[in-house]
């Protein structure tokens, strides 16, 4: 909710980015790990890196740090170049007022707690009693001062965690870059720190680009989010956009879990603003192209949750079909049923039901707006 | 840029008398003249001349070789496979022999075993035997204490591969219904004999370029293995350099070809040891064979450590040794004499002064170059790593060999000082330290580092803060290591020494040859008692390190 977000810092005026990433390549050897990729980062914003393992988000998000060097590009931070291949310029990382918080939290284990935490303070040379107020500040914000002396082996994953996290944000620096900083937690400790994260990240307003390969922590977590697919990017938008408007089939199957269906388009049957579409089994789906270019072949995306499933006819009239169950599974809070459809099956997930019997007649219909056209 | 010159120190220390050894290998001009004034191949063909030597080596680095591997598979099969009583005390036990040097082996067992004075003999003789039980000064009885010694080092290579093999590998055959048999034929043999193959390549171009054992039991009978041979032709009036030269260029040649293709055996033949993971091995129990298995180990120990100690403590309390004490016999002369001799005391002091001074300047060159290679990502740094391990394949003997003729000519006078010996171990250590110290450096997750350059550390902020301190138990443990190489070092000080230059062990080895075994066997002891205070040292750090979890 871009409205909520607090005023951005004062030295950066908030319609200029804050970070700007400009045609970025890295190669490692001849291998590509990112092969030009632009975005910018705007004020306060939170931004994620959204793809599958070895998709070079990490690659991005450690090139912006100063930890990579990339092979081609731009890359600048309020305004100022920290690399520029035509220019020859590469900042050091130390040098470009960043802080990171590290997937394996990169705790020192030959410290306290507290020094821990005092370590960017003590880079920049600040006083002892500044030190010590600031240290102890940052620690309640992520409810951990009582460990202050502790070392870091005596802490738990979650308390490391959050000791990371201070000691990224306790020298005031003017991005924070996370490196998939949840990844190491368990499932439920996780969904907490999501929110505390997001939390923290509104009061503090800070700038921050955010690696993740987990939807829901992207979802969760993001003011935008950029998915990317073998160093590309594949779709830049907000949570909703990426979610409900997916423009490729890999954005559709790997935000959430999607049907895919493909046909020829059916101009003679368009209407009211709706796209028909034939599969090659003689079904006719009706959905939406959102203002994409319809071409004669055509992709649509059907989430899962968006097929529904009953023993009578339904009242629509439009992509109501009468399908064979074949399988049920259950899977605790959903019920995913797979369902013949003509040569392709489809997958239907819903909300606490009885299990079907497998070769049992149902109905399915989806809304036409739940079908997306995909971009080309 | 800095990181260039630290290799550039390194490049030199190693390339620098490797150039003079081939150079001298293949000048076939007139030996008095330096520069050559001719080149040639005729050198390696005068090694011919030797036949007798190089079936001598290939005799001994054999026998020692299938020694050393049966002793270490039958140890590491029983302690790591077996239910056998204190296994977790006989591993730790089982480095002992490695640090204990094949020289002190050889002296005791040369005390246990000549022919004539042998306490073995003497006791079999007195016993009613005739003739001797045992010869030590033989193919054979140099290959014996080798194998005793390389023992352990093929033991902690195959251990190695038996513990990282998934047992559920062997219970998937048993589910599937084979014999125990048939599992340890079709299954635990195939996986575990990659990893013996490496080790023997790796311990048989050990024992070719081994030299203790093979001085001291083979020169007195006049049985030449292809090390003490370069020895005797450099030593020998007048020297044979070229030839001694070429002899060592074609023993590095193997070596690096025996390593090379250790290298390729480990990386492509090793299915097990590629997961890195450590699995609990399934112990077998053996029911009461156990206590017969606990026999063999207690029996290995014995005739590695504790019978060649007793011998040397024994010996170095008589006046003259012989199996049988009486009453006038003991003394303590010996240790007094050891303790208040000039020369010993000299050689002590020097070796004590060598030790500190390479453990010191090794920990700091060999840490950087261990960060320059695993960390900097420098352009070049796998070229670096190739040069700073490349003394790993040359004999140490061969290598003192080409630094000697390097230094006599270098303008700055330092040959026949202690500068060339510091020199000499710091090049011939290099992969000791630098290895030593990279365990520690890759066992620290990079983002360590890097998240004190997020935090806006500059690089020697950092290194002060957070690589050091967390190094700190490596660097510790590679000073030790490098102090006690030091200190037992033989094959390149017997060569590089001066006449006031002298070092501990050479000098042991000549007391042996000079005075009376029994005031070696006292000089032995002493050398042994600094080694294994720093041994104590060094087990008490590695254990303070395995309780300071480092992730």
């Amino acid at each position: 909710m871009p409205a909520s977000l607090p005023e951005p810092p004062a030295s950066s005026s908030p319609s200029k980015p804050h970070i700007e990433v400009d045609r970025l390549e890295l190669y490692y050897g001849s291998v590509p790990a990112v092969r030009g990729v632009s975005f910018n980062v705007l004020p306060g914003e939170q931004l994620t890196l959204l793809g599958p393992s070895g998709c070079g988000k990490t690659t991005t998000l450690r090139a912006i740090a100063g930890l990579e060097q990339p092979t081609a590009g731009e890359i600048r931070i309020d305004g100022v170049t920290v690399y520029s291949a035509e220019q020859r310029i590469n900042m050091r990382a130390e040098k470009r007022g960043l802080s990171m918080v590290f997937q394996s939290y990169a705790i020192w284990p030959h410290m306290s707690v507290f020094e821990n935490v005092a370590y960017g303070l003590r880079v920049r040379r600040t006083g002892a009693a500044e030190i010590a107020e600031r240290v102890h500040q940052a620690l309640d914000m992520v409810q951990m001062r009582s460990f202050a002396s502790r070392r870091a082996a005596q802490l738990s994953g979650g308390q490391q965690q959050r000791v990371a996290l201070a000691r990224a944000f306790v020298f005031s620096p003017s991005v924070l870059l996370f490196d998939e900083p949840l990844s190491n937690l368990d499932a439920k400790l996780r969904a907490d720190m999501r929110i505390e994260l997001r939390e923290l990240q509104h009061r503090l307003g800070i700038t921050s680009v955010y690696v993740t390969h987990d939807l829901e922590e992207a979802l969760a977590m993001s003011d935008r989010i950029v998915v990317m697919r073998d160093g590309l990017i594949e779709q830049t938008g907000t949570p909703d956009e990426i979610y409900r408007l997916p423009n490729s089939a890999f954005v559709a199957d790997f935000v959430g879990s999607a049907n895919l269906i493909r046909g020829r388009h059916r101009a003679d049957l368009d209407t009211d603003g709706l796209t028909a579409l034939e599969t090659p089994a003689g079904h006719i789906v009706y959905g939406m192209a959102y203002g994409r270019l319809v071409g004669a072949e055509l992709v649509v995306s059907v989430r899962t949750v968006h097929l529904r499933i009953s023993a009578e006819p339904p009242a629509a009239v439009q992509n109501v079909w009468r399908v064979p169950v074949q399988q049920t599974v259950f899977q605790g809070d959903f019920t995913q049923v797979h369902l013949g459809w003509g040569p392709q099956h489809l997958i239907a997930r819903c909300a606490a039901m009885e299990p079907l019997a497998a070769g049992r007649e149902v109905y399915i219909t989806v809304e036409p707006r739940h079908v997306v056209v995909l971009g080309a | 840029m800095a990181g260039y010159g630290v290799a550039a120190v390194a490049a030199v220390l190693v390339l620098y008398p490797v150039f003079f050894l081939f150079q001298a290998a293949l000048d076939v001009g007139d030996p008095q003249v330096r520069p050559p004034t001719a080149y040639g191949f005729d050198n390696f063909n005068g090694i011919f001349q030797y036949p007798q030597i190089l079936l001598n080596t290939l005799t001994v680095s054999v026998a020692a070789t299938v020694m050393a591997l049966v002793f270490g598979f039958v140890m590491a099969w029983i302690l790591t496979r077996t239910n056998v009583p204190g296994r977790h005390l006989f591993e730790q036990l089982m480095a002992v022999p490695y640090y204990l040097t094949p020289l002190l082996g050889a002296l005791a067992w040369s005390l246990l075993g000549s022919p004539e004075s042998g306490f073995i003999n003497q006791i079999w003789r007195a016993l009613g035997g005739t003739g001797h039980l045992i010869d030590i000064n033989t193919a054979y009885g140099i290959a014996w204490v080798m194998a005793l010694f390389e023992g352990s080092v093929a033991f902690v290579m195959i251990a190695a591969v038996m513990k990282s093999m998934d047992p559920a590998l062997e219970e998937a055959s048993q589910i599937i219904g084979a014999s125990r048999l048939r599992t340890m034929l079709r299954i635990t043999l195939p996986l575990v004999i990659p990893g013996v193959l490496g080790a023997a390549i790796f311990v048989f171009a050990e024992m070719l370029g081994s030299f203790a054992a093979a001085l001291v039991l083979g020169t007195p009978n006049r049985y030449y293995v292809i090390t003490t041979a370069i020895y005797q032709l450099v030593q020998q009036y007048p020297p044979k350099i070229q030839v001694a030269a070429a002899m060592g260029v074609s023993l590095f040649a193997v070596m690096f070809f025996m390593l090379f293709l250790y290298r390729r055996i480990v990386m492509a033949g090793s299915y097990v040891t590629i997961t890195g993971k450590a699995f609990r091995p399934r112990v077998a129990d053996v029911g009461p064979l156990r206590y017969l298995l606990l026999g063999v180990c207690v029996l290995y120990l014995l005739a590695a450590v504790g019978l060649p100690l007793v011998t040397l403590l024994y010996a170095s309390l008589q006046k003259i040794a012989v199996a049988f004490p009486t009453a006038e016999n003991w003394t303590l002369d010996n240790f007094r004499v050891a303790m208040t001799m000039n020369a010993v005391r000299s050689a002590l002091t020097n070796s004590l002064l060598l030790g500190f001074g390479t453990a010191t300047i090794g920990v700091v060159l060999m840490g950087l170059l261990a960060w320059l290679i695993y960390r900097s990502r420098l352009p070049g740094s796998g070229l670096i790593e190739y040069v700073v391990m490349f003394p790993q394949a040359v004999p140490r003997l061969v290598f003192a060999f080409g630094l000697m003729w390097a230094w006599v000519v270098f303008p700055i006078p330092i040959y026949g000082t202690l500068w060339l010996l510091l020199l000499a171990y710091l090049t011939v250590f290099l992969p000791l330290g630098v290895r030593t110290i990279a365990g520690v450096m890759l066992q620290i997750d990079k983002s360590l580092e890097e998240c004190a350059q997020m935090c806006g550390a500059p690089w020697a902020f950092r290194v002060r803060t957070v690589t050091i301190p967390l190094l700190m138990p490596g660097l510790i443990a590679a000073w030790l290591l490098l102090f006690i190489a030091s200190i037992r070092e033989l094959g390149a000080s017997i060569l590089l020494m001066g006449p006031h230059s002298k070092v501990i062990t050479p000098s042991i080895v000549e007391s042996w040859f000079g005075t009376s075994s029994e005031l070696t066997a006292a000089l032995a002891l002493i050398q042994t008692l600094v080694v294994a205070i720093a041994m104590i040292v060094l087990v008490a750090v590695t254990r303070r390190v395995g309780a300071h979890p480092v992730d």
